[in-house]
């Protein structure tokens, strides 16, 4: 017994424990979040020495203890895993759960049910760690689950908005049809290789694993937004942003490419689902950058970015280099969940306003969040040095030198233009030129809180990207070598890029603005996609459950073919056959006819 | 078994002859020894049964069903005293030994060893249940819900009494124990079609299958709340163990005969969810989705693996405490607004926090969040069902996704937004009331923890 497992586990059982302590009366104190942050950072430090270990060693250990069931030949333990994946994901994910942790220490400081929220953020860091560390597919699920549940209640924070609540709702739907994918799967692992332990999946061999892997792919495209499932995640803008710096850019998104990642050995021979993958992957990341360009409230363009940033991830899996895309996974989460806290930060400090049109000049009321804000766009766009060059620049060569489908790496090039095209918008409309915010607003950024746990991050997203490219050897072999030019094309489209945004921002800011363009309405309309699939599939659905379901079928033939026809025949025929009809005036009238003829006939017979 | 027996018959004149304000307090607590008590037959020693005598036993396919029987008396109990709370003191307790004559009968038929005794329990079950629906419910339409309870159960079950004298008569013993050793293979006969039919669509018109389901949202939104836990709870239940239990003598004919009838579980459970996502009407919601769930119990009966009867199994104890969670809850709503329709009671979180997460809690267990054990049933069905045929996994996958939509639909719609102004001066919820749903969730939890005994004979 070394301190690995044991490491391990203290991290997570110091995470159970403000949960445990909520029955007590410490819940109703005002330090409660403050308690929870404590216990994050706790744990991250604990989680860090086994991963040290793990870098410096390179062990692996499974650890199974309790026993639930078994069934049959099945047996079902709990059961952790912990590996690359899960031993580098850990720390990470603790680290930016820590900062959020104490961004929202600020965010939500006059919010009444603060604890709760705090708790609920701690819930959802559990699932998550349960669904990274999970060894069978069970308990995997049991997170998966756990983390669309979690992300419910928290888009739902606000209980009393409807947005919010329709939000939380389509973002449950969404997960769902993924979910049907994993469970298929499921069923398929159980009945043609008799278990859901990883392990004993990835030893088995079979020879067709499509359809499980069509299911994997199901499921990871309703998790991580990609084309088709891909709307919540826009929608769930309406949660605190705390909820979607947590959420929704570093965890729980990146769950469904981790799940993807996880079952890597299934895919990597593959042929049809990895070129499925990468298409959805190639698909979504352009879509979604292209939505990202016209939209103006500054939460959205994150949001679709980080869709834009998934089905990049996913094209690296369907290049067949999980560990780049796990690598992505890792820096991305730094970066984006700071630009979510910065976009917070500049939310919360002009009053509640997210539209980047009513912003401006920033850069002299925010200075701390703005520089923060630039350096954040700079890592996402893969700017040489910082955090997202590391594994985006890999990515993209390896995309070059790749020798697969080469539209759908083409539209994966675009993409990446496009992102730095609107990571310029928001800051040439936010940050820099005149302001255009309400000048009776006090702006004030200097909060320890704030500023300690967007600078906790800022150092991340510099420098996160070196140390675990650094400390990690990749498993996979990327390309080494390349032309000149294949090896700058990164660098080039992200350039230029920026400066076309740059220059049409520039040049457009004084023109009179016509009648949008379609090119412009398709993008501000994402697709023309919630007005179709949010509008004529509930309607239908609904409609045919009203009319079809309960009216036609409840209401008209099964209500009326057995009770309603069986009475009325009963009625009809008991009255056909029966002479008693019940005509007390007819009955009377006969009566009184032959009284009356009786005694004319008795008198006159007399 | 007559250890059970005895002390729920002793239970009516616990009844009549407590002080006023004893009746209930007494009753409740008595009927949570009695529960205790049903706790041991969970434990089976060896993997048969346990004999009580010649007429009763026990094994693991109904032990669970039996404790869910005697731990859902006292919650009956607890639930229905704001209901009765204006009714004169016989009337209570004539209403109170109205539920111990249930769950007599139910307790009785799910230990019955001997088909016809069997038999007469369950049409025996019917008089209680009849009563509590027409006397105790609310309006008006109680009448009709009762002869639509009463005629679809009945018309279901009288062939089977002819099917069990035919048995009896050839084999010469109707015993439960003995028949599974003596039985043989039914030949392929019409006549033979018809036996299958006339033993199975008792029990199907009772779980309800789709198509013979109407009386059972009428039944459900019409009785009073104790009428509608009982039914959701326990006595659909008795549809599923009477369908395992015969299915056993209607070998090999079920391989064929599953077919319509899988087809219409299959159809009608997604059918029953979309006219969830419709429903104004809270409690037949509640209904509509048991019959739901109901639908997917026999598609697991119907495909005779052990898999699919373990997943049946649990599916059925865990909808029992879950719908009659649901109804309680639903109920509580009713005592403080006066209407079953889901717009009157809108934002209730604001008003009832606590109450809220009760909601929560049990929205969640109905969508089968793992690892509850209402998601071991539903994966479990859905294993077996996908290696019956793989195509049922979309009619299945459709069925998960509309059930978790009407679930939150339900939760969202009762429970957030903005509260209406007639419902500012409500009263707050009562412990007894929390008290109620923690009862039914600690099962649910707790079973989660170790799910190996409600999972029948086959684990």
């Amino acid at each position: 017994m070394n301190m690995f497992s044991s490491c391990m586990i203290t991290a997570l059982v110091i995470l159970t424990l403000p949960i445990i302590m909520s029955s007590t009366k410490l819940y109703k104190n005002k330090l409660y979040p403050y308690y929870v942050k404590t216990a994050t950072s706790y744990a991250f430090m604990i989680s860090m020495i086994p991963t040290m270990m793990f870098i410096y060693s390179g062990q692996e250990t499974i650890i199974s203890n309790w026993h639930w069931m078994t069934i049959q030949t099945m047996k079902l333990s709990m059961s952790f895993k912990l590996d690359y994946f899960s031993m580098i994901f850990v720390p990470v994910a603790l680290f930016v759960t820590w900062s959020i942790m104490e961004f929202s220490m600020w965010y939500m400081h006059s919010d009444p049910y603060i604890n709760r929220f705090f708790k609920y953020l701690l819930l959802f860091l559990i699932t998550m760690m349960v669904l990274v560390t999970a060894n069978n597919m069970f308990q995997l699920f049991i997170g998966w689950e756990g983390v669309g549940i979690m992300s419910f209640l928290l888009i739902g924070w606000w209980y009393g908005r409807t947005d919010a609540n329709t939000a939380a709702l389509q973002a449950v739907l969404y997960n769902r049809i993924g979910d049907v994918g994993f469970i298929m799967t499921m069923a398929w692992f159980l009945l043609n290789l008799n278990t859901w332990d990883l392990q004993q999946i990835f030893i088995t061999t079979n020879d067709n694993f499509n359809l499980p892997l069509l299911g994997l792919l199901l499921a990871a495209t309703g998790k991580s937004a990609q084309f088709g499932l891909h709307p919540w995640l826009p929608s769930a803008m309406e949660g605190p942003t705390p909820v979607s710096a947590l959420l929704h850019s570093s965890t729980m998104v990146v769950a469904g490419v981790f799940l993807l990642i996880r079952f890597h050995p299934l895919m990597e021979h593959n042929q049809t689902i990895q070129t499925l993958t990468l298409c959805l992957g190639a698909i979504t990341t352009l879509f979604t950058a292209i939505c990202a360009l016209t939209q103006n409230d500054i939460k959205k363009i994150v949001a679709f970015s980080t869709s834009s940033q998934l089905g990049l991830m996913m094209v690296t899996i369907g290049i067949n280099q999980p560990y780049l895309a796990f690598l992505h996974i890792c820096t991305h989460a730094f970066f984006k969940a700071m630009l979510f806290m910065c976009s917070g930060s500049v939310i919360h400090s002009l009053n509640d306003e997210q539209d980047i049109r009513k912003m401006g000049g920033l850069f002299k009321v925010l200075p701390f969040t703005t520089t923060s804000l630039i350096i954040g766009s700079l890592a996402l766009t893969g700017m040489p040095f910082l955090t997202g060059f590391y594994s985006k620049d890999l990515i993209i060569e390896s995309a070059n030198t790749s020798n697969t489908n080469a539209w759908a790496l083409l539209i994966t090039l675009v993409a990446t233009s496009l992102t730095a095209a609107y990571s310029t918008r928001i800051m040439f409309f936010a940050l820099l030129g005149q302001p255009r915010f309400s000048p009776m607003i006090p702006i004030n950024e200097n909060n320890p809180l704030l500023i300690n746990s967007i600078k906790r991050l800022l150092i991340g997203s510099v420098f996160a990207g070196y140390i675990i490219s650094h400390s990690i050897t990749p498993t996979t072999i990327p390309q080494m070598t390349m032309p000149h030019y294949l090896k700058m094309t990164a660098l080039a489209v992200t350039t230029l890029g920026f400066i076309l945004a740059l220059e049409l921002n520039l040049t457009t800011q004084g023109l009179k603005f016509n009648y949008p363009s379609n090119y412009f309405k398709f993008s501000s309309l994402l697709g023309y996609y919630p007005t179709i699939m949010h509008r004529l599939t509930p309607k239908t659905s609904l409609t045919i459950s009203q009319k079809s379901a309960s009216m036609l079928l409840d209401s008209i033939w099964l209500e009326n073919i057995l009770p309603k026809s069986i009475s009325y025949f009963q009625m009809k025929s008991s009255t056909l056959i029966s002479n008693q009809k019940g005509l007390i005036k007819l009955y009377f009238l006969s009566f009184m006819l032959t009284m009356i003829l009786s005694l004319l006939i008795l008198n006159y017979h007399g | 078994m007559l250890k059970i027996i005895i002390p729920t018959i002793m239970l009516i004149p616990l009844t009549w002859m407590s002080k006023p304000n004893m009746i209930w307090i007494n009753t409740t607590t008595y009927g949570l020894l009695i529960s205790l008590i049903s706790l041991f037959y969970l434990n089976q020693p060896n993997d048969n049964t346990l004999n009580s005598s010649l007429m009763f036993f026990s094994d693991s396919l109904s032990a669970p069903l039996l404790a869910l029987t005697t731990w859902l008396l006292p919650l009956m109990l607890m639930a229905s005293q704001h209901h009765l709370s204006k009714e004169p003191l016989t009337r209570k307790k004539l209403y109170i030994s109205m539920l111990i004559l249930l769950q007599l009968f139910l307790i009785m038929t799910f230990t019955a060893s001997e088909l016809i005794f069997f038999y007469i329990l369950f049409e025996a079950t019917l008089i209680p249940t009849l009563i509590i629906i027409t006397r105790w419910g609310n309006q008006t339409e109680r009448l009709n819900a009762g002869l639509y309870f009463l005629f679809y159960t009945l018309m279901g079950s009288l062939p089977l009494l002819v099917a069990l004298l035919y048995i009896h008569n050839f084999m010469g013993s109707l015993n439960f124990l003995m028949i599974q050793y003596w039985i043989q293979p039914l030949p392929n006969s019409w006549s033979n079609i018809f036996l299958w039919l006339a033993c199975m669509m008792a029990f199907m018109v009772k779980m309800p299958l789709y198509g013979l389901h109407l009386w059972l949202p009428k039944a459900h939104v019409e009785a009073p709340i104790a009428g509608s836990m009982v039914l959701a709870a326990v006595l659909l239940k008795l549809g599923g163990y009477g369908m395992m239990r015969i299915t056993t003598l209607l070998n090999p004919l079920t391989n064929f005969m599953a077919y319509p009838f899988m087809m219409l579980s299959l159809w009608g459970m997604i059918m029953t969810s979309s006219i969830c996502l419709r429903q104004t009407d809270l409690k037949s919601l509640i209904a509509y989705s048991s019959v739901s769930h109901m639908a997917l119990v026999i598609v697991a009966v119907l495909i005779q693996t052990p898999w699919s009867y373990m997943g049946a199994t649990a599916l059925m104890i865990a909808h029992g405490l879950t719908s009659s969670m649901l109804f309680c809850l639903a109920n509580s709503n009713y005592e403080r607004i006066h209407s079953r329709t889901m717009v009157l009671a809108r934002g209730l979180q604001t008003l009832l926090p606590l109450m809220a997460a009760w909601w929560l809690l049990a929205s969640l267990t109905n969508l089968a969040l793992p690892p509850t054990i209402n998601l071991i049933g539903e994966l479990f069905v859905v294993m077996s069902s996908f290696s019956w045929s793989n195509t049922t996994i979309i009619l299945m996958g459709i069925n998960i996704i509309i059930t978790a939509l009407y679930s939150l639909y339900m939760l969202i719609t009762t429970q957030r937004g903005k509260y209406s102004h007639h419902i500012k001066n409500i009263k707050p919820s009562f412990t007894r009331e929390n008290a109620l749903m923690t009862l039914h969730l600690l099962p649910l939890l707790l079973l989660s923890l170790n799910p190996k005994i409600i999972l029948g004979p086959i684990y």
